[in-house]
């Protein structure tokens, strides 16, 4: 699903984002990125997102090699990657359902399509009763939750998460964390980038440690460390 | 087929920016409205350059001091000339009766002159206008035809009255046109930063877009929609402005002063208005377009 060969990035002024990185994560894997802050992480997800190029090495995913991409194919890529960040990237003048739907009419799905996935994948995220609030009305957790719901509307084949939980309370983290779970029981690889040790300990599955950009570890069933 | 989605959201966005629309509208409502009255202008005096050109008339003004001899033989002159239709000679009480006439009411200002200081002339009407160049240069040089030394001001014909205002409409046209120059650029350079204010207060929607994988001409379209549509309204407004002044300002300006040449049918007011409102539109895709090739980076 995903696969990195030699990938390096350098920021302009000589500053190493990620280096020397070879990583392939198989179809439906749930996968957890960890490491120091400035170690990476963001930068691998960003890449995957291909908001900018490597500047060596390749990367595929979907069986695509993102370098080789014509920009305009570049939308297409990205409604086949759902993306779920820290700070939930919500429109704070539009309503739940108005968020979700947003995602999907701007990729010019029609209107009954929209009609019918919204509220269904609302009710998959437990926010059937708060279609119609506003995000500020919501927790943050719930709002998390929206923003998942946009993410996972379309089913992508991926999903990746930078730092979800980043600032939810223990509990309400565990909350989303069982939400991408059960979207990675439904097929879709999942890949977390997180700080969170307590649940990656707890969910023991791959785990990615990452340092200075360097993959220092890659271990199944792993632990946070 | 997205068409409603990209309405609501450039309406949306005028409606939050509305102080910048406005004084976007503005002037391209402004740029427009000179356009529309230049060329209101120009249509007029080519109109009267046109009626003037096919008037058949040659006047030939006579010295004071022309011996009636000389002046019979002009006549006889004239009359061998076989582009000429017609000749009339006006003698000078003639022409004081004339002058008398046309200052109906204000005859008492005729009292001030003493004697008649009005010239005789000749009164020529040719058969065809294409030949009154030739015909009236004949008299250029004729010694007892009252020219100002050097001039030839003592014949009058369309074609002298009609280059003079050629010239002033094309001092006209160049003045015109370089100040509908500035102000398109003034209405661009206003589209494309009211633009530039909407890409900076939708950039979470941009960047939500973005995300979720809309293409970029789904991106900009809502963009350019703004523009275009300050564009129309300021044009549409401007167009309505051109109608009603050539119908009611032009009109009543003929009315009042009857010795201008114009005439509000001599514009093709519905080439004119579509001009305008191509004009202003183009000048909103334009202004818009400037400012995603700057702000909008996809
Ligand atoms: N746009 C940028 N320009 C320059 N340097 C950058 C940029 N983005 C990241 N970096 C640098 O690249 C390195 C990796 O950053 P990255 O954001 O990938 O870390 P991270 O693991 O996501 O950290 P965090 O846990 O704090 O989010 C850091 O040293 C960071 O300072
Ligand atoms: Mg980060």
């Amino acid at each position: 699903m995903i696969r990195f060969e030699n990938v390096a990035k350098t920021y302009d002024p000589n500053i190493v984002g990620l280096e020397d990185v070879n990583i392939h994560i198989e179809r439906g894997e749930f996968c957890f990125l960890v490491g120091h802050s400035g170690s990476g992480k963001s930068t691998f997800i960003r890449l995957l997102l291909k908001e900018f190029e490597p500047t060596e090495g390749s990367i595929t995913v979907a069986g695509r090699n993102l370098q080789r991409m014509r920009r305009s194919a570049l939308p297409y890529h990205r409604r086949n990657l759902g993306c779920v960040f820290q700070d939930f990237k919500l429109l704070p003048n539009k309503t739940v359902a108005d968020n979700v739907a947003y995602a999907l009419r701007v990729t010019g799905q029609p209107a009954r399509a929209i009609r019918r996935k919204v509220p269904e994948i609302l009710n998959l995220v437990g926010l059937g009763d708060k279609m119609n609030n506003l995000p500020d009305e919501l927790s943050a957790g719930e709002q998390q939750r929206v923003s998942v719901a946009r993410a996972f509307v379309n089913h992508p084949s991926l999903l990746v998460a930078d730092e979800p939980t980043g600032n939810l309370d223990p509990d309400t983290s565990v909350g989303i964390m069982q939400l991408l779970y059960r979207i990675n029981r439904t097929g879709t690889t999942v890949l977390m980038a997180t700080h969170d040790r307590e649940m990656v300990d707890k969910m023991r599955k791959r785990v990615i440690a990452l340092e200075d950009g360097k993959v220092i570890r890659d271990e199944d069933k792993g632990l946070y460390r | 087929m997205h068409f409603k989605f990209f309405f609501n959201e450039a309406v949306n966005s005028l409606v939050r920016n509305w102080v910048m629309s406005v004084a976007a509208i503005v002037t391209v409502l402004v740029s427009m409205f000179v356009l529309g009255l230049g060329l209101i202008m120009f249509f007029n005096f080519q109109t009267a350059i046109s009626d003037l050109r096919n008037k058949l008339e040659v006047e030939v003004f006579i010295k004071n001091t022309a011996s009636p001899d000389e002046i019979n033989g002009l006549g006889d002159e004239i009359r061998a000339m076989p582009e000429v239709k017609d000749v009339g000679f006006i003698s000078k009480d003639e022409a004081l009766d004339r002058l008398r006439g046309s200052l109906k009411g204000h005859e008492d200002v005729l009292d001030a002159l003493s004697g008649n200081p009005l010239p005789p002339s000749y009164e020529i009407t040719l058969k065809d206008p294409q030949q009154i160049e030739t015909v009236a240069s004949r008299f250029f040089d004729n010694p007892i035809v009252d020219n100002t030394p050097g001039t030839h001001d003592g014949v009058k014909y369309g074609g002298e009255t009609s280059e003079r205002l050629l010239k002033v409409t094309t001092y006209f046209l160049i003045g015109g046109a370089s100040f509908v120059m500035l102000l398109t650029v003034a209405s661009v350079l206003l589209i494309s930063n009211t633009t530039r204010l909407s890409i900076f207060a939708r950039r979470r929607e941009v960047e939500i877009m973005r995300l979720v994988g809309a293409t970029n001409w789904f991106i900009r379209w809502p963009f350019i929609m703004e523009g275009i549509f300050t564009g129309m309204v300021g044009a549409a407004i401007a167009a309505i402005m051109v109608m009603l002044t050539n119908r009611f300002i032009i009109e009543s300006v003929v009315n009042k002063m009857p010795f201008l040449p114009f005439n509000s049918e001599a514009v093709p007011m519905f080439w004119l208005v579509l001009l305008v409102v191509i004009g202003g539109t183009l000048l909103g895709s334009v202004g818009s377009g400037l400012a995603l090739r700057r702000f909008l980076k996809i």
